[in-house]
């Protein structure tokens, strides 16, 4: 349960952190989107045989739908395929030393 | 059979995923105003101490500039102060006139006041905190405390509002060049109108103004009457780079909006013009 809940607390206040305050700071007119660039290493870096980078990608996609003013599932489904996308790449042609691959 | 229990497996996935993102499609006007519910009171916090660090850092970073700067202000400071006192004379003699002639001062803006909640990650809109409920409608222009253009009311939910800024690529609206104190050569130059759209990352452009217009870096960009969608005489911002073809009939130039959402909190509906 912890798991499920912690990952949603995480990423709602990251979403939010993004939208209210991180837009005041931006690098040469860019703001970077925390939460979008964690859920992207977290499936880079987990064991490809782990899901759980799904579940955080569909949350961040989640998140980030509700605050901005796209349809719902543009974030969602984006995140999601390149969490897939990720992972296939991963377990068929990339050797990272620190990752294990199963 | 592994496989037929796997394929099984990723089609009740595929299938679960596109009724959730149908069925919040469907419910997002009551998911959106639910989140925003709950989340502005954080969010207003946020805001405002992410608008103050901000500026704190700025400072810190443009130390350097500042008396540079300070000089320029304080030239502009006293020019403006010039402006202020012609116009007073203007205003008056104008009053008189108006009496004179029996008509009425022009009707002053029905305001109604603001705040910042939040902005979209990645297109030009933001969230403010008043809607349905205090009886904003669509449409809206909003304002800054300067009479500076911001955006219009885009969608409004029972306790908030989103709105769409002047530099999103889905606005266009008339503008001109403020003619005054802008020497004019000809009685022609005297009004230069164009078409201001929005680029995306808070980037304007100003075009369709005919090639053989006096235009010039620095000129100011007001709105027209000709649009109808914002009230007349608003600020939207100044001239930048200037493109100029002989092979085009118009020319087009950027505008450097007077908008900074980074550095507002505070914002103004204009529910009646």
């Amino acid at each position: 349960m912890k798991k499920i809940l912690i990952p949603i607390v995480i990423f709602y206040f990251l979403v939010l952190a993004q939208t209210s305050f991180l837009v005041h700071f931006s690098i040469l007119g860019v703001v970077p989107n925390i939460s979008l660039i964690l859920a992207v290493f977290w499936n880079f870096i987990e064991k490809t045989k782990n899901y759980f980078g799904l579940y955080n990608a569909f949350l961040v996609g989640f998140f980030l739908d509700v605050f901005s003013q796209r349809f719902f599932g543009f974030y969602i489904l984006g995140l999601l395929a390149m969490a897939i996308f990720l992972k296939f790449i991963i377990r068929k042609y990339v050797q990272i030393p620190f990752v294990e691959k199963n | 059979m592994k496989f037929l229990a796997n394929k099984k497996k990723i089609i009740t996935f595929v299938f679960g995923l596109l009724l959730i993102v149908f069925l919040l499609n469907v419910f997002q006007k009551e998911v959106r105003g639910f989140f925003y519910w709950f989340s502005s009171p954080i969010q207003k916090v946020l805001w405002r101490i992410g608008d103050k660090s901000a500026g704190f850092f700025k400072s810190i970073v443009s130390a350097d500039n500042l008396k540079k700067e300070n000089s320029e202000l304080k030239q502009k400071n006293q020019k403006l102060l010039a402006e202020i006192v012609k116009l007073k004379e203007l205003e008056k003699e104008n009053n008189i006139l108006r009496e004179a002639l029996g008509a009425g001062l022009q009707k002053e803006f029905n305001l109604i006041l603001t705040e910042i909640i939040s902005k979209d990650v990645s297109q030009d809109y933001i969230l403010i905190d008043k809607g349905f409920k205090e009886g904003i409608l669509e449409n809206k222009p909003v304002i800054n405390q300067e009479n500076v253009l911001v955006g219009r009311i885009s969608d409004v939910y029972n306790n908030f509002s989103k709105v769409i800024l002047i530099s999103n690529k889905k606005v266009s609206f008339d503008t001109k060049i403020y003619a005054e104190g802008k020497p004019a050569e000809s009685e022609q130059e005297e009004d230069i109108s164009g078409l201001a759209s929005g680029q995306g990352g808070s980037k304007i452009s100003f075009g369709f103004v005919p090639r053989e217009k006096n235009l010039t870096q620095g000129d100011i960009v007001i709105t027209s009457v000709l649009g109808g969608i914002f009230p007349k005489g608003l600020l939207v911002g100044t001239i930048g780079k200037i493109e100029k073809s002989d092979l085009e009939p118009f020319q087009e130039a950027e505008i450097q909006p007077f908008f900074d959402i980074k550095s507002s909190t505070f914002l103004f509906i204009v529910s009646d013009f």
